[in-house]
């Protein structure tokens, strides 16, 4: 069985030989840049650094590395815009197309948010004022479809496609959270201005984008920030006056245009109450079932509750196992996740999002191993 | 608030109706009930203490066992930071007014600082002072705000697993400095846990905004009743 149709098998949950493996197959199920250069080292493998994301300092994962983990992904993302290039600005800080400035403080790995345009002047007339990023970029598709092409001619991995098909984050970082989650209370008005102008551009890109490369990819990344620890950041009602009907929109786009590829959603958090939302707007599978947050540690219930309609994908607890515990501990969670998750497919196995700068090289591999040897 | 003349109800019941407004995150309706209230000769701790902490305490209680999310905690607390400001003049020299100052941080290293920010928020709706130092900051500034603002109470943030573990170096420089001998550290953030905050030596672990504001009482409590307070 070819990692293609073991991961297509898994997401439609029908068993595959073995659960399918991601590391890196999405910008947020990959390993920082720092701990992949340890893991490089104490595997002997030498190859230049190359990042997915910027703002996050995650790494591209080589194929070498893919291959000694028998992982069963493979990255594609739409491609920068052309018309547009970052503006750099002094102290390590850069504005991004939609106007949000960014800033890498000294000895830091990634950037954080450090401006938002509506900071100021949330109104929906600021929103109809703004600078916003031209969908229609030609930069973003310039040799796009024929990476996929390539890729699935070249590589028999499940292509996973990043269109950045999400508008909830955009929306927090454009505000600057504070102002942005008093606004969903008490300035109605400009968030749904606001939130329908980023989908507006959200959903221009994914069109095209999807045509160029229809056929070829087998998953699509979708994702919002709705969680907390403890609980969903926003309540049922609000999420279904704000979140609920653009999903709709978006994941029936994303299903219209993607030539039969499966939708990966992914949320950090505590966001049990939203799931029957999201298995009903059309997800197929959910990432990254953050263990260590309320509600979603038992993955024995989530599989129960919710198996039958939705594929798991990650899972690996990264808040304590895999940062401090042994590769014992590493191997235990393994198990106990592929044993709750993985009985009749419907589970892609990897971190609980991108495995962090201080996790050892040993736990990465006793995290992979055990998992290719399905125990 | 239709019931007639406001200067014939007992103070109880403008307590109450200014809970309800700030639990509702009701700013207009918290404002009009504290101005009612002082009107009506109602003390202005006794809104204070009773009505914006009784409102905040529903608030949070809510918010903790899922009836309320970040919005509406984040109104809630906006609402009582404004009813305090209302009420900042008539609390001048009232000393059981004042519950104390908070130095909170993001430590360093850790540039996350939505929960902390919520934690600044719920603890000045609920009376405390904050020297909110921001994020990366290191032990030698958490000492010297300390020291600067007499404070007592500390709040320590961080978000990721890598980060969580410079907070025992930092939890060590407060205690090591005069200042910091009689204080009380409180420690939250996603990565963290009771075990954790016991392990590095803090007073005390919150797993939420709502529960932070209720630490920081209980701690200035203590740190009011121990004989070591300078």
């Amino acid at each position: 069985m070819t990692s293609r149709e073991r991961v297509r098998r898994a997401l439609e949950r029908r068993g595959p030989d073995r659960v399918p493996l991601d590391l890196g197959g999405t910008a947020n199920s990959s390993i920082s840049a720092l701990a992949y250069e340890a893991l490089k080292a104490h595997l002997g493998l030498a190859a230049p650094a190359r990042l997915l994301t910027k703002q996050g300092q995650v790494a591209d994962v080589d194929d070498a590395v893919r291959d000694r983990f028998g992982i069963d992904t493979q990255p594609l993302r739409i491609r920068p815009p052309e018309r547009w290039h970052d503006v750099p600005l002094p102290d390590d800080a850069y504005e991004d197309e939609w106007g949000v400035v960014w800033q890498r403080p000294p000895g830091m790995n990634s950037y954080f948010l450090l401006r938002s345009p509506f900071e100021a002047d949330a109104t929906p007339e600021a929103v109809g004022r703004h600078r916003w990023p031209d969908p229609a970029d030609p930069g973003r598709l310039r040799g796009l479809a024929e990476e996929a092409r390539r890729l699935a001619a070249e590589t028999s991995r499940a292509i996973v496609f990043d269109c950045t098909a999400s508008f909830w984050g955009e929306a927090e970082w454009l505000r600057g959270f504070a102002g942005f989650y008093v606004d969903l209370l008490t300035n109605k008005p400009f968030v749904h201005a606001l939130v329908d102008k980023i989908l507006e551009i959200k959903l221009a890109m994914a069109a095209a984008a999807l045509d160029a490369v229809r056929g070829f990819v087998d998953v699509i990344v979708a994702g919002d920030d709705l969680g907390t620890q403890q609980a969903p950041m926003i309540s049922p009602a609000t999420y279904r006056e704000f979140v609920r009907p653009r999903h709709r929109v978006l994941f029936d786009l994303l299903r219209a245009r993607g030539g039969g590829a499966k939708i990966l959603y992914h949320c950090d958090g505590a966001i049990d109450p939203f799931i029957p939302d999201l298995i009903a707007c059309g997800i197929d599978a959910l990432n990254p079932v953050q263990v260590s947050a309320a509600g979603m540690g038992d993955t024995a219930r989530l599989k129960r509750e919710y198996g039958k309609d939705l594929c798991f994908w990650g899972g690996v607890d990264t808040a304590r196992v895999l940062p401090f515990g042994t590769p014992a501990e590493v191997r235990d969670e393994v198990r106990r996740r592929i044993e709750d998750l993985g009985p009749g497919g419907g589970y892609v196995l990897g971190a609980v999002h991108n495995i962090q700068a201080e996790v050892p090289p040993e736990n990465v591999c006793a995290l992979f191993d055990s998992a290719l040897a399905g125990r | 608030m239709e019931t007639g003349p406001v200067r014939q109800e007992p103070a109880s019941w403008y307590i109450n109706v200014l809970a309800d407004a700030v639990a509702d995150g009701d700013l207009r309706g918290a404002m009009n009930m504290a101005e009612a209230a002082l009107a009506a000769g109602v003390p202005a701790h006794t809104i204070a203490e009773q009505g914006i902490l009784q409102g905040l305490d529903s608030l949070g209680t809510r918010f903790s066992c899922g009836e309320s999310y970040l919005p509406e905690l984040m109104v809630g607390a906006k609402a009582a930071m404004t009813v305090l400001e209302l009420l900042r003049p008539h609390l001048e020299g009232v000393p059981a007014a004042r519950l104390g100052t908070v130095v909170l941080g993001t430590v360093q290293g850790d540039l996350h600082d939505i929960g902390k920010n919520l934690v600044a928020m719920l603890l000045r709706g609920a009376g405390f002072q904050v020297v909110d130092l921001g994020v990366n900051v290191s032990g030698e500034r958490f000492v010297a705000a300390m020291e600067e603002r007499r404070a007592h109470l500390v709040g320590l943030s961080a978000l990721l697993t890598t980060t969580m573990q410079t907070m025992p170096a930092i939890i060590r420089a407060i205690r090591q400095s005069p200042a910091g001998r009689a204080a009380r550290i409180a420690v939250g953030g996603a990565p963290l846990d009771a075990a954790f905050a016991a392990r590095v030596g803090a007073d005390g672990f919150a797993k939420d905004a709502a529960e932070a504001v209720a630490l920081f009482r209980s701690l200035h409590d203590q740190a009011e009743s121990a004989a070591d307070l300078p």
